[in-house]
């Protein structure tokens, strides 16, 4: 089925009343980071800088393709990371300097 | 303005403890810090917020569906106002968001979704589930509902009409269950030990006396 009239009815996130799989009953416990991404989440959105409406729009924003890939909180910091640089708060070499340090940081505490 | 905290508050390390952190992780870390670096954040209302979180649990919601259940005046608050007759209980909310109480009654069944997202009740309820965030609940609460609850081991009646009522990053909902038969003689304690996050969710009823039903 090529009809492209299906791409642009629909943004990624909106699937309600598609066809689906039965329900899997899965839960898990959010891993540490995980926990500290949704807080992160739920302050930036105290501090009007990404409302849950701009994280929505972020997280579409990465297209299906990467959405069906990455988990929930993954897509979340991804999200957060290119809203960020939208705004011009950071810069993605901010972020990669950033994330060196950390991977380096753990690296010489191990 | 570098506020930078000088506690070396690195949490991957001391809560996971095994391997090394993984690329979301250490992005996770890397957008705090560089935030906080900036003042836009501190590492305090993280920290705060993740026992916030943590304090948000079922059982919240719980509290007010029983005490809807002994007590119609509140209920018809509850209905009215959401967050305003939680507040008589003490429970109030941490976001902006609105928040709906559908009752559930011998004609009316309700069910919950984000069809967008995972919008959900947390203050009252927690954190999702994942099934309520992955595609199949999202996608098909709204279509099948009916076929969805089954999946649930709930089997609603024909003559029952189904309200599907879906969520957004503004309006939240919460399913105040039918009071399970039998239940006159328990204090509002015992009642709110039958009502489950699921039952909220409108996935279940409020759990029978004598236990769900296998």
């Amino acid at each position: 089925m090529s009809d492209t009239r299906d791409f642009v009815r629909r943004l990624p996130n909106d699937i309600g009343g598609l066809a689906a799989d039965r329900i899997d009953r899965v839960e898990h416990a959010l891993q540490p980071w995980e926990k500290r991404c949704h807080a992160l989440a739920d302050v930036l959105d105290y501090h009007k800088i990404i409302s849950t409406e701009a994280k929505r729009r972020g997280v579409e924003a990465l297209g299906s393709e990467v959405i069906g890939k990455l988990s929930y909180y993954e897509r979340w910091i991804v999200a957060f990371a290119n809203i960020l640089f939208q705004q011009q708060i950071l810069t993605p070499v901010d972020l990669a300097r950033k994330m060196a340090e950390v991977g380096a940081r753990w690296e010489t505490h191990a | 303005m570098s506020g930078h905290d000088h506690d070396h508050n690195h949490p991957h390390a001391e809560v996971g403890g095994e391997g090394p952190p993984g690329y979301y992780d250490i992005m996770e870390t890397a957008v705090r810090e560089l935030l906080i670096e900036r003042g836009l954040l501190s590492a305090a209302e993280i920290r705060r917020q993740i026992e916030v979180l943590d304090s948000r649990t079922p059982a919240l919601g719980a509290k007010v569906v029983a005490r809807a259940w002994v007590d119609p005046a509140f209920k018809a608050r509850l209905l009215a106002d959401g967050w305003a007759a939680c507040g008589e209980l003490g429970i109030t909310s941490y976001d902006e968001t609105a928040m709906i109480v559908l009752e559930n009654t011998p004609q009316v069944h309700n069910l919950i979704v984000c069809t967008l997202c995972s919008c959900y009740p947390r203050p009252l309820l927690g954190l999702p589930p994942d099934w309520y965030k992955l595609k199949p609940y999202r996608a098909r609460a709204v279509s099948e509902p009916r076929k969805v609850l089954a999946e649930f081991g709930t089997v609603i009646p024909d003559d029952v009409e189904i309200r599907v009522s879906d969520s957004t990053a503004f309006v939240r909902f919460l399913v105040l269950p039918q009071r399970p038969a039998g239940t006159e003689g328990l204090s509002e304690d015992e009642l709110a030990a039958l009502v489950t996050r699921d039952a909220m969710i409108g996935v279940v009823p409020a759990t029978p006396i004598g236990g769900p039903v296998p």
